[in-house]
């Protein structure tokens, strides 16, 4: 059995759960009537509340910021305080920041069109355009930590934070950083959501009040997660939990028996007390994951079926769910964050609680 | 396998075969054409392809370069798949054209794939004003390839690629990111063997965004001289076929360069401009150094980012300056956007291969159209014919929106 490699020590999340330090304590999940944007009828989902960022990390001036790099700065601010970190007794040239997202700066992309669409594309608006790609959140959060580390934002169908979580563990282990503070999270726009809307993908409880029901489609979600992830061992700390190995492959026509199979192997004969899981990223059949997670787990594996909050969130959903199993209740022992992309693939993180 | 901070893990010190990663195929697609040959002829010839572009949209009257007739076989689909997609997989093709390897190592092979553009190239402004109108006259399978991970997608799914896949976004920065990243992934046994590069296509979305930055210069660019006006952006595609010597040798596989070192660094400075004194990227190429165990005096040649704005290449020369302090001879450097422009995502990807060719061919190649380089004591800023020398290790330099750094060190394969 490998050895843990690296401790999450500090959380922070700004989601349709408030915006936290720390676990989220137990609440309900209800979606909430979208009125940002003209809706052809009732049409729900699950978002962030409005907040005064400068309430969270004071002085921060968002005025200029996307609600996603407003809410990765507001998230990896309480993330460095959930830790207990004084930033400045590290060498922030070796921090790094990753972070994963499916659709990245939505937001600006759709205003810099907009002003295509206004003006023609000889009269597009310039300040939109170099924040609205992908990695702006990212950086924002390097500028206003400091942090001159690899900074990297990752995509993955199905699984960014997940990707996200490993490729931050990797540079832990390569010794290209110290410390890592790991975002995931993503912005509903109106395109997004149509999108969404358009390919059936979305639950019978985006257009009613009723409870959610099982299956059928999912609720579009927005939010950003962030933990800070920092070699094991370092410091005298709390660990909410220990990032052993990770493994994922991408989509494959391979029967469930065999994803099972390889996810068994990779755990090496020792089965998980809990399998988290993380959610589908193309999420039109929630059970599968779960039958997937029964397959894999023994009698005895406890497993945390995904949550709706989280599995809206798509590609980028991973860490909010680990959040919300961690908050779920006290538990220890091996853990199993598992994720599948709705093709085939899958993503399998070896936790420790301790 | 233990956690912590590893010592330079390319030193050839530790000579580790299971550590050394290599370089074994190279897929490109350029305004050259396809295939790392065409690439080569045409930068040892000097030929640049920056043309007067007209007609993209209406209003913009520049210098691009763009790349002409796709092969019938990269047309496929085309509803299904953005040009960046299709950029990508006719060079990640053409990477596996060139390999003896079978199916099933290919089934395990991992991607890592970059992209700024991504399916954008797709996306008409009349999305915005009515997103589902949009969707149902034809829109919808073209947004659906709008994130960046498409592009990692396209790759996979036309390789029969079933490993990691992911992709990586950080500006300009992203495909020598991505080579960085899978070269980590190889060694933390995650697959045995990596695609990593980039893809970006032109397309109105970026052409009008720089122009509103007005970050364009309507001439052929002129990195690095004072007269320079700012980058001309053009497109392509690049794919590092990368594994470890252990698995190169095992399958007898011819090594073309040994990735020797790699860094990865941000300037936290500003969101869109450099920091002046480059102390980011000096930083990086330093770390690079340091991973491959080599010293300044060893590199025989830099391929820099080299855009031509004016913020850019001053803070690059000054990065220059820093990084390479202590060498007994100015460091030889040159920018090869002269020749085709800023492929944004893939420009990394494309750089390094082109840093492949030089240490293959020992080739430095000059900056086209530097009559006035900026004052830089420490560099050596090659203009006028290549020139021919051996070319032991040499240095690719990237620099993106963000303060995204990286750096890539490729040596001999031989």
């Amino acid at each position: 059995m490998m050895p843990s490699l690296a401790a999450i020590t500090g959380i922070g999340s700004v989601s349709p759960h408030g915006t936290l330090a720390g676990l989220i304590p137990p609440c309900v999940e209800e979606p909430e009537f979208i009125t940002a944007w003209t809706t052809a009828g009732m049409r729900r989902a699950f978002l962030v509340k409005p907040f005064r960022p400068a309430s969270v990390v004071p002085s921060l001036k968002t005025r200029r910021l996307d609600r996603l790099s407003a809410w990765a700065l507001v998230a990896s601010s309480l993330a460095i305080q959930d830790a207990g970190i004084d930033l400045s007794q590290f060498d922030r040239s070796r921090v790094a920041v990753v972070f994963g997202t499916g659709f990245g700066c939505a937001e600006l992309t759709e205003a810099f069109l907009q002003s295509a669409a206004a003006n023609g594309w000889s009269g597009t608006d310039p300040s939109p355009f170099p924040e609205g790609l992908a990695n702006a959140p990212a950086s924002h959060v390097a500028l206003w930590h400091g942090l001159r580390g690899p900074n990297i934002t990752v995509g993955s169908k199905g699984f960014a934070g997940e990707t996200a979580l490993i490729q931050a563990a990797s540079l832990l282990r390569h010794g290209l950083a110290d410390l890592a503070i790991v975002l995931a999270g993503d912005t509903l726009t109106r395109t997004v959501y149509e999108w969404y809307e358009a390919a059936g993908l979305l639950s019978p409880a985006c257009y009613n009040s009723e409870p959610l029901p099982d299956g059928g489609g999912f609720v579009p979600s927005e939010g950003v997660a962030a933990l800070v992830l920092e070699l094991a061992g370092q410091r005298e700390t709390r660990a909410y939990a220990r990032f052993c190995s990770g493994r994922w492959s991408g989509g494959s026509p391979v029967s469930g028996g065999r994803t099972a199979e390889t996810i068994r192997q990779m755990l090496g004969g020792s089965l998980p007390s809990l399998i988290i899981c993380a959610g589908d990223g193309t999420p039109c059949a929630p059970g599968s994951i779960a039958d997937l997670a029964r397959e894999i787990g023994g009698a005895n594996t406890e497993i945390v079926p995904a949550r709706a909050v989280g599995a809206g969130l798509a590609d980028a959903g991973a860490l909010l769910h680990l959040i919300l199993a961690l908050s779920s209740g006290p538990r220890r022992g091996k853990a199993l964050l598992l994720g599948t992309s709705g093709d085939g693939g899958f993503a399998a993180l070896r936790l420790e609680i301790p | 396998m233990t956690f912590g901070r590893l010592p330079l893990v390319t030193d050839p010190r530790i000579n580790d075969p299971r550590k050394t990663i290599v370089v074994t195929g190279v897929g490109v697609v350029s305004p050259y054409g396809i295939g790392l040959d065409r690439l080569q002829a045409g930068v040892l010839s000097g030929k640049c392809c920056l043309v007067p572009t007209k007609g993209v949209y209406p209003g913009f009257e520049g210098t691009t370069a763009q790349i002409g007739d796709f092969p019938p076989e990269a047309n496929v689909a085309r509803s299904r798949y953005s040009r960046s997609d299709r950029l990508a997989m006719t060079a990640a093709r053409d990477a596996v054209a060139g390999l003896d390897c079978d199916s099933i190592a290919l089934r395990e092979s991992g991607v890592f794939m970059a992209s700024t553009v991504a399916g954008l190239s797709e996306i008409e402004p009349g999305i915005v004003a009515d997103p589902a109108a949009w969707y149902r006259g034809g829109g919808l399978s073209r947004a659906a390839t709008y994130p960046a991970a498409c592009v990692a997608d396209a790759v996979s799914e036309n390789l029969g690629i079933h490993g990691p896949r992911c992709a990586v976004s950080a500006a300009c920065a992203s495909s020598a990111m991505a080579i960085a990243l899978a070269a980590n992934m190889l060694l933390d046994g995650t697959a045995p063997m990596m695609f990593a590069g980039g893809s970006d296509a032109l397309c109105p979305f970026t052409l009008s965004g720089f122009s509103s930055l007005q970050a364009l210069d309507a001439d052929p660019c002129r990195p690095f001289d004072r007269n320079r006006k700012g980058l001309n952006l053009g497109e392509g595609a690049a794919v590092l076929v990368l594994e470890t010597l252990a698995g190169a040798v095992e399958r007898h596989a011819d090594v073309m360069a040994v990735l020797r070192g790699w860094a990865l660094t941000n300037d936290a400075f500003h969101t869109t401009a450099p920091q002046e004194q480059g102390n980011g990227l000096a930083d990086c190429m330093r770390v690079a150094m340091e991973m491959a165990g080599v010293r300044g005096d060893e590199i025989g040649y830099v391929n820099a980012h080299g855009t031509g704005t004016p913020l850019n290449d001053v803070a690059e020369a000054s990065a220059y300056q820093t990084a390479f302090r202590g060498r007994n001879h100015p460091v030889p450097v040159s920018s090869t956007k002269s020749y085709f422009g800023h492929c944004l995502g893939a420009a990394g990807a494309l750089e390094a291969a082109i840093t492949i060719t030089a240490v293959r061919c020992g080739a430095l190649l000059p900056t086209l159209r530097l009559t006035d380089p900026i004052e830089s004591p420490g560099v050596n800023w090659l203009r006028g014919e290549v020139r021919r020398e051996p070319l032991p290790l040499a240095m690719s330099v990237s620099a993106g929106f963000g303060g995204s750094n990286a750096a890539l060190i490729f040596g001999s394969g031989s």
